[in-house]
């Protein structure tokens, strides 16, 4: 019984300690067999493992596009590809302990990527894009993704904003057609709310999760933006009327749900599936969710702007960015060329309900009808300045503190002041 | 993951017990084990504790005098800066006012019901065990899904709460969105997970009181409000303090009820230490996990501190009696 306890005990001494080294050399390991293997050259340099670290855009598509990728990559490059997926709510804690430990992946999928360009940790495109995918990838993107003259963030996927509006409860409130003006979509917000039994006219999502969104659209079509140049611009008096004319929706005319400042952009979207809400600002996967569930029929329209001009479209788009580890290049090289390659990106995002960020994508989406509200904006579509390091630090704060200008005693003018404050000195 | 049954159980595995106690009476008291053996036993726990207490500790004290940029990177020494920022923070007064009152409310209330729940379950009734069972989900549902469901419990538009309210003809009540409802409505839940450990040790408490000493109290013609006041309480002291002391502790350093229940609310108003420090390092404008570890630093400190008090002012009571 004694000897017999004491091995017990003794095992499991041994099991933790291998344990524990195990995770300590884990991550040297890609590195030390990549060395051998890069110095080969060639494409098909083989044998060296990468790792990938993805957001989660869906439960159902997102792991399932990646592990069949990771198949098609190591059969045609001979190397290994790690995949981690990860959810949107950690990803950052999960990328920025990767860093801090001195153990980043070698690709990261992220909707930021200047602060890592300037912490000198990535590679550029000229070091791993090839020269035709670079060239098929729209000019809006290149551009969102260039830190400093040189691109760094290679767009995986984008989306679009567009006006939702419910078709039912606009004859029901005997409206025509979707508002082109900001005043028109006022009356037509009234008109909704005064059917009554919890009728919303406008779903505001204000709240800490995407404000910087919600805001983008409506100041970019009253002629607003984040920054002019090189020059923050988030209290500019343009935008200062567009926090004033959210905060009247809110406040004044009681046209939005209740507390907007602390809405966040999901409980928008699940109010506008209940069907109670006249209007909303959705993008693709919205309505794919209502296609699925078939209760609300509604309507996709353009933005209305505030003097009735063209209206201009807010655009997101995630980052692949590649980390400069020893001897990963190459392998970084064939991962870009897989994924840029049309049946990987487009199938991605059609399975996650996004929108190209390629020529080649455009034309493969183009008889989608679903899509054509968005894809005919894509070209000249507005973004935040994503290409600032700045804009990393100024979008959370942008985002805890934004909603704050619409409740009942805030102070439209006060908070953005309180935002480029911010702006200058992260600059 | 609910309650501080985490501390009980990892104390039970430090200690492995014999399997047949009654079996083994070859080992007599007191003889001593060899290095080796003693290594042996202690080594798992102690490799342990090194990699779970020890390292951690350390690597937060280097973090919190490093500079990181926003990506994570360390970009070098920042001295005493960090916990300087931590200081000096604008929000700092409203999060630590937060603290107190969700770690004094949530506390207080836990052993009170749990006091009366106890009470209740140690008397014979048709359904007992039933009841006792039902004590014990809260306990054992993971405490995200709880705070996801209070969340649609509490939500404005589709709430439970504000149903019924709407049937009995009463506005609707915005508990996460409004300022003065969002504490107490977390606060309800950090009760309502904490009362089934609390109520446990209770009864156990209860339990381990003889049985003769109330027959005495009551021969002597004692009211039971008196035999629960000089004898019940008194007895029950070791079972209050462990139970206070734990649910210190844990509530203090409770994330999930808060982190669920707050996240529609921007800004700082209603976090407390623990959801502070982890904006700081990874939702808020600082994104600093150098300000945030030294926020950390502060915490152990103040649950140090805040649980010695405890135990001095306890102690001392007993003294003075």
């Amino acid at each position: 019984m004694h000897t017999k306890t004491t091995v017990v005990a003794g095992g499991l001494v041994a099991a933790l300690a291998l344990a524990a080294c195990g995770g300590g050399t884990g991550a040297g390991d890609s590195g030390a067999t990549g060395g051998g293997a890069s110095g080969s050259g060639g494409s098909g340099s083989g044998g060296k493992t990468i790792k990938l670290v993805a957001a989660e855009y869906s439960k159902d598509n997102t792991a399932k596009f990646w592990n069949q990728f990771k198949t098609k990559y190591e059969a045609k490059t001979g190397n290994k590809l790690e995949v981690q997926i990860v959810s949107w709510d950690t990803i950052d804690q999960t990328s920025s302990t990767m860093i801090q430990n001195n153990n980043a992946p070698d690709i990261l999928n992220l909707n930021a990527y200047a602060s890592y360009a300037k912490d000198d940790l990535l590679y550029s495109a000229d070091d791993v894009l090839s020269p035709t995918a670079k060239a098929d990838l729209l000019p809006a993107f290149v551009k969102s993704g260039t830190y400093k003259d040189k691109m760094y963030g290679m767009p995986d996927l984008s989306s679009a904003r567009a006006f939702f509006y419910n078709k039912a409860l606009f004859t029901k409130a005997g409206i025509a057609s979707p508002p082109k003006t900001w005043a028109e979509f006022e009356a037509d917000a009234k008109k909704i709310k005064a059917l009554g039994k919890g009728a919303i006219g406008y779903a505001l999502p204000l709240g800490p999760e995407e404000s910087q969104g919600e805001f983008s659209i409506w100041t970019f079509n009253n002629g607003g933006t984040w920054k002019n140049g090189d020059t923050w611009a988030i209290n500019s008096d343009k935008n200062v009327k567009t926090l004033e004319f959210m905060k009247k929706l809110a406040v004044d005319d009681k046209v939005t749900q209740n507390n907007p400042g602390k809405t966040n952009r999901q409980q928008a979207f699940d109010l506008f599936k209940s069907g109670n809400v006249g209007m909303v600002v959705g993008f693709s996967p919205l309505a794919a969710d209502l296609d699925k569930e078939k209760k609300v029929d509604y309507g996709v329209a353009p933005m209305p702007t505030a003097d009735g001009g063209t209206p201009k479209t807010f655009g997101v788009t995630d980052y692949l960015m590649a980390f400069k580890k020893p001897g990963n290049q190459q392998a970084v090289k064939d991962f870009y060329d897989l994924y840029y390659s049309k049946d990987q990106v487009n199938q991605f995002i059609k399975a996650e309900g996004f929108l190209p960020v390629t020529k080649t994508g455009l034309d493969y989406f183009k008889n989608d009808a679903k899509l054509k509200v968005y894809l005919d904006t894509l070209p000249n579509i507005q973004l935040t300045p994503t290409d600032d390091p700045a804009w990393d630090k100024v979008k959370l704060a942008v985002q805890q503190n934004l909603g704050s200008g619409v409740g009942p005693s805030g102070d439209p003018k006060k908070t953005l002041d309180s935002l480029q404050k911010t702006a200058e000195s992260s600059s | 993951m609910a309650t501080p049954s985490g501390a009980v159980t990892s104390s039970d595995a430090a200690a492995p017990a014999p399997a047949r106690p009654a079996r083994r009476r070859r080992r007599t008291v007191g003889q001593r084990a060899s290095f080796g053996s003693a290594l042996l036993w202690l080594g798992p726990a102690l490799l342990l504790i090194a990699g779970v207490v020890v390292y951690p500790a350390i690597a937060l004290v280097q973090a919190s005098l490093s500079r990181f940029s926003v990506t994570g990177l360390r970009l070098g020494g920042a001295g005493a800066d960090n916990y300087r920022h931590v200081l000096d923070h604008p929000d700092l007064g409203t999060v630590l006012t937060n603290t107190v009152i969700w770690v004094v409310a949530v506390v207080a209330l836990t052993v009170l019901i749990s006091l009366a729940v106890a009470q209740f379950l140690t008397k014979e009734f048709f359904g007992r065990r039933l009841v006792r069972w039902a004590l014990i989900v809260p306990w054992a549902a993971s405490l995200v899904i709880t705070a996801k469901t209070f969340v649609l419990i509490y939500d404005f538009y589709y709430g439970t709460l504000n149903t019924v309210r709407d049937h009995l003809g009463m506005s609707p009540v915005d508990y996460l969105g409004s300022d003065t409802w969002i504490l107490p409505a977390m606060i309800v839940v950090g009760v309502f997970v904490s009362v089934p450990f609390t109520a446990y040790v209770f009864i156990a408490g209860l339990a381990a009181i003889p049985g003769d000493v109330y027959e005495a109290a009551r021969i002597d013609g004692a009211s039971p409000w008196q035999i629960y006041r000089r004898i019940t309480l008194p007895l029950l002291r070791p079972a209050l303090m462990v139970a206070s002391v734990l649910n210190i502790i844990y509530v203090f350093n409770s994330f999930p009820i808060i982190w669920t229940l707050n996240d529609r609310n921007p800004g700082f108003s209603h976090d407390t230490t623990i959801t502070f420090m982890y904006k700081l390092a990874f939702k808020s404008a600082e994104k600093d996990v150098g300000m945030s570890a030294a926020a950390g630093i502060f915490n152990v400190l103040l649950i140090l501190v805040v649980v010695a008090i405890y135990l001095k002012v306890t102690s001392w009571k007993e003294e003075t009696r």
